[in-house]
């Protein structure tokens, strides 16, 4: 790294993020929002921009709005303004899409990240500029093979969708930064139920403002912004090739132009959409359809009492409430399904570090594997405790509560049903262990020497081979003793 | 030809009577329209069928005692920038053609629900940007009293339809003068009510922070009527004022002993109109001290202002309500061209006059960076101070009364070339509009055998203020019962 042109310069970044706000029908109309549907299906005169048609306000849109303003840190303003911005394109229908500009719904806020490893991570505090909201626009398919060689398609069932823009100071200073300030903004908006923010199914989009400094000086470079970054990945890797490009600029003398940028990640390069002397006058202005949004601020304050404990709240009560390590804490509050889940087990169960510890190994790889999410598992809370108690008394061994995980959360079901329709009960019957042990021992006389001789650990490969003689059945301390007694003999 | 209709309150009383029918009547509108098309020009389109249709539902309403409204059955006409469902909305634009629109708008609904029936739309200036109806996609609508001259603009067409009998009443929209001057023009008494007393929805916009639907008709007592039809709040227009329908009636027929008028200086300066307009007004404002009002002179001092002011916001606001006609999913879309730059380019240089263009591109201009705070928050700025004149002026008075506009109904092409001397026909009634107050518009006399109006301005939401006067005044005169001498 060293050798690079990079290493002499600190990245100076900053990200908007559209969130698509989580409502039934669209910013301004009662057309439904909906994904998968047929083209220009969820559309009405308002999306269509018909003649003489005018937007009504989605209150729900505004509270999704609030709610993110304030779980953010931000101050939501008791009077914002929806303004026009201008620009010709076939899938935004008016002509222009509308915006907030000049008085967003929230400003000045801020949110943590952790940064750096597991262990050494430290806590960073990125400051957010502003929360607006605007309208999404339509989609335009160019897809030869959709939309023919010569023509363009355009569907207006997006067109309309409520979304907020979320505006970072340009305090993330590398890419692991903004991918932490990114996947912890989701968690966020997912907390608070305001947004799938599903950055795959477009719903959580990302641009970056990336310019370089030679380290230790204060002052910012020139910037240019990288646009419609798709993915997690993407945006940590555009970004590095970004900021890549201004550095053997710089390192050769040369000027960073402002410009918007594409990242190309087949190449992993980033290239020139348009320079900034092409950029467009916006024309904003006031929309004179709509009022300025006033919220009362006793209003305010209500969202602000209703507001769900988040995730850097809740990862500080499950180490205080439940004495868990900080990496589990933040393992399970990261996700509100995940944290809900697990204090609903713990409740049914009561043994909060057992509940931790087989959710993190066991429900997590299972939930992994089969590509699901917790909300999706037909393994329920309760079934899941008493499946652990099942493995606290000895009914069954952890090894087959373990193998019957995965199981339950794909299929569901009542786990002691299911220990006895699978004869999985924990064998702990003298004779037949003693028998086990004994064919064990006979098959591998020379571990009897090996131990003797001081090698106990093959006492290990002992216990997994009667294990597996009882197909994991076997009560493992039962065995370890009758092992040691015969081996000691 | 067929004889003209009578006002609204003689075609109720006639339809109670029984002494007509919703079908002879109805009948009677589309004939005379069709006999004055060529003459005056006043329809875009008429709506032949359907209105018979709609007028025979109405008798047998009538017959069965469930009559809807005092307009049930009645012909009216509605400005070609309400859309209804199934019909075309042009704007007198040939942007729109081919529009159908698929849903109906707010107050032509509530008409339709009342029992009226729309024969048809009337000619207009394109997007309602004008001040003759000259600037149309049929060419000009021509006035009924000489049809060498203007019907005034841009409602020119509904309220030449009125004053030549066509209809009792019309919908028009008035942005900057567009009800009362064409009004003024025509002989007819026309009413442009409180921002937001009438629902947008479905008005075709042009300024929307400025553009309100009222009503053209041969009475005040007509257009109270049919305003309290239209009114109300609309949950589908968000600048809609949030309170029920008001009722008139009471005012209408209260005297006005109690009533100061304010006569502002500013409007009476003997630079600013034709000298005989001038005197008329006087004489009216003398006739209504007869009838007991008391008079006062009050100043609005920004009045110099309003013109500047209302045509940098309103061109501003068209320019953004206008980007809409791409050429992409309605209406005209020019042919043959490559590329999308090509397309819009073409489409909107084909489909706007030459007065839309000019407004587009004084009002890109006017939005542009660099250029917003000199002129369009300039201009908001000076709006506030406008309304300000307003309030403080109402402190002292109860309706304002001035000429409408300054001169009688000018000839055609006389000001086409001078876009200026055009705009400054709205110089009596654009501060209204900026203020979003009420302004009502009765003929109080004539000049070269044209009609000149008296223009009553009402505080914001009291429509009742000058609708009152009017009334009075029409009790005690007759200038209003004179009818266009081409069309008797």
């Amino acid at each position: 790294m060293s050798g690079s042109p990079l290493s002499r310069f600190e990245m100076v970044i900053g990200l908007e993020v559209h969130a698509q706000l989580r409502t039934e029908s669209k910013l301004f109309s009662s057309a439904k929002v909906s994904f998968g549907d047929a083209p220009n299906h969820n559309v009405e005169p308002v999306c269509l921009a018909l003649p003489g048609v005018l937007p009504v306000l989605n209150r729900r849109a505004v509270e999704c709005a609030i709610l993110a303003g304030l779980a953010t840190h931000c101050t939501v303003h008791t009077r914002s303004v929806f303004a026009r911005k201008h620009y010709f394109y076939p899938d935004l229908p008016k002509g222009y899409q509308i915006s907030q500009f000049e008085l967003p719904i929230a400003t000045g806020g801020w949110i943590d990240i952790q940064v750096g490893a597991d262990a050494e991570a430290v806590t960073k505090r990125i400051g957010l500029t502003r929360i607006h909201m605007e309208e999404d626009a339509g989609k335009s398919i160019h897809d030869d093979a959709v939309a023919g060689s010569d023509a363009t398609l355009v569907d207006l069932n997006r067109a309309g969708v409520p979304l907020v823009e979320i505006v970072s100071e340009p305090d993330l200073r590398s890419p692991a930064e903004a991918g932490a300030y990114l996947r912890t903004l989701r968690s966020i908006l997912r907390y608070i139920d305001v947004s799938d923010a599903d950055m795959e199914k477009g719903n959580f989009r990302c641009d970056a403002n990336v310019s370089l400094r030679p380290i230790g000086r204060e002052e910012f470079g020139t910037r240019t912004e990288l646009k419609n970054l798709n993915s997690f990945r993407f945006v940590e890797a555009a970004i590095l090739a970004e900021a890549r490009r201004q550095a053997s600029i710089l390192a050769d003398g040369g000027e960073i132009q402002q410009a918007t940028m594409a990242y190309d990640a087949a190449t992993d390069r980033t290239r020139v959409l348009r320079l900034k002397e092409d950029a467009h006058d916006y024309r904003y202005f006031p929309d004179p359809d709509l009022i300025p949004l006033e919220i009362g601020a006793g209003e305010i304050e209500e969202f602000r009492r209703a507001l769900p404990e988040l995730a850097d709240e809740k990862c500080l009560r499950f180490q205080a409430q439940y004495g868990l390590s900080e990496y589990d804490a933040l393992q399970l509050s990261e996700d509100r399904a995940l944290g809900d889940y697990f204090e609903a087990a713990v409740e049914n169960h009561g043994a909060a570090k057992t509940v931790a510890n087989w959710m993190l190994r066991d429900v997590l790889k299972a939930l992994g594997e089969l590509e699901v999410e917790i909300g999706d598992s037909k393994l329920t809370p309760e079934a899941f405790a008493r499946l652990l108690e099942l493995v606290d008394s000895g009914t069954i061994t952890a090894k087959s509560g373990q193998g019957l995980v995965s199981d339950l959360v794909r299929a569901g079901g009542d786990p002691t049903a299911l220990v006895s329709e699978r004869g999985l009960e924990a064998v702990s019957d003298a004779g037949v262990l003693a028998a086990a042990v004994d064919e064990v021992l006979a098959e591998y006389p020379e571990n009897i020497e090996k131990f003797r001789a001081g090698e106990t650990k093959v006492l290990n490969f002992l216990m997994g081979q009667v294990m597996r003689r009882t197909q994991g059945k076997a009560d493992p301390n039962a065995v370890r003793e009758l092992l040691a007694e015969r081996l000691e003999g | 030809m067929p004889s003209p209709l009578g006002t609204l309150a003689e075609l109720r009383s006639a339809l109670d009577a029984g002494t007509t029918s919703s079908q002879e009547l109805v009948a009677q509108a589309l004939e005379r329209a069709e006999a004055l098309k060529g003459g005056l020009n006043c329809f875009m389109g008429l709506r032949a069928d359907a209105a018979r249709e709609e007028a025979l539902a109405a008798d047998a309403r009538r017959k069965r005692g469930e009559v809807r409204s005092r307009v049930d059955g009645v012909p009216v006409a509605i400005k070609d920038n309400m859309v209804q469902t199934g019909e075309p909305t042009t704007c007198a634009s040939r942007i729109l053609t081919g529009f159908v629109s698929p849903y109906t708008s707010t107050a032509v609904q509530r008409l339709v629900d009342a029992g009226a029936v729309v024969i048809g739309r009337t000619n207009m200036d394109e997007f309602a940007m004008g001040s003759s109806t000259e600037h149309s996609a049929i060419g000009p609508c021509h006035n009924p009293w000489d049809p060498t001259r203007t019907a005034g603009g841009s409602s020119g067409g509904s309220a030449a339809a009125v004053a030549a009998g066509i209809v009792p009443f019309a919908l028009g929209s008035d942005t900057g003068g567009s009800i009362r001057q064409p009004a003024s023009l025509c002989g007819v008494t026309g009413i442009k009510p409180t921002y937001g007393r009438v629902s947008r929805w479905g008005l075709v916009a042009f300024a929307s922070s400025l553009d309100q639907i009222g009503v053209l008709a041969r009475t005040a007592e007509d257009c109270a009527s049919v305003l309290e039809i239209i009114s109300g709040h609309d949950p589908r227009d968000s600048t809609s004022i949030p309170e029920p329908a008001p009722v008139y009636r009471d005012a209408l027929e209260r005297g006005i002993e109690d009533i100061v008028i304010g006569l502002p200086r500013e409007y009476f300066a003997p630079e600013g109109a034709d000298p005989a307009v001038l005197a008329t007004v006087c004489a009216a404002v003398e006739e209504l001290e007869r009838a007991g009002a008391r008079t006062r002179e009050i100043t609005l001092p920004h009045t110099r202002y309003g013109i500047a002011t209302y045509y940098l916001i309103a061109d501003a606001e068209a320019s953004s309500n206008l980007a809409r006609y791409d050429g992409v999913r309605y209406g005209l879309r020019a042919r043959g061209t490559v590329g999308l730059t090509e397309m819009y380019e073409r489409t909107r240089s084909e489909g706007f006059g030459d007065e839309v263009k000019r407004r587009i591109v004084l009002g890109t201009y006017v939005l542009s960076a660099g250029y917003y705070d000199a002129y369009y928050r300039k201009a908001q700025q000076v709006r506030t101070l406008l309304r300000g004149d307003f309030e403080q002026a109402f402190h002292g008075c109860d309706v304002i009364a001035t000429p409408t506009a300054p001169e009688v109904a000018f000839r055609l092409g006389e000001k086409t070339a001078d876009p200026l001397s055009m705009y400054l026909s709205d110089v009596y009634t654009v501060s209204a509009s900026l203020a979003g107050i009420p302004g009502l518009s009765l003929p109080c006399g004539f000049h070269d055998g044209m009609p000149i109006g008296l223009q009553l301005l009402g505080p914001a939401m009291g429509e009742a203020a000058p609708l009152r006067v009017a009334a009075a005044y029409q009790r005690s005169t007759a200038h209003h019962e004179n009818r266009a001498p081409e069309t008797v």
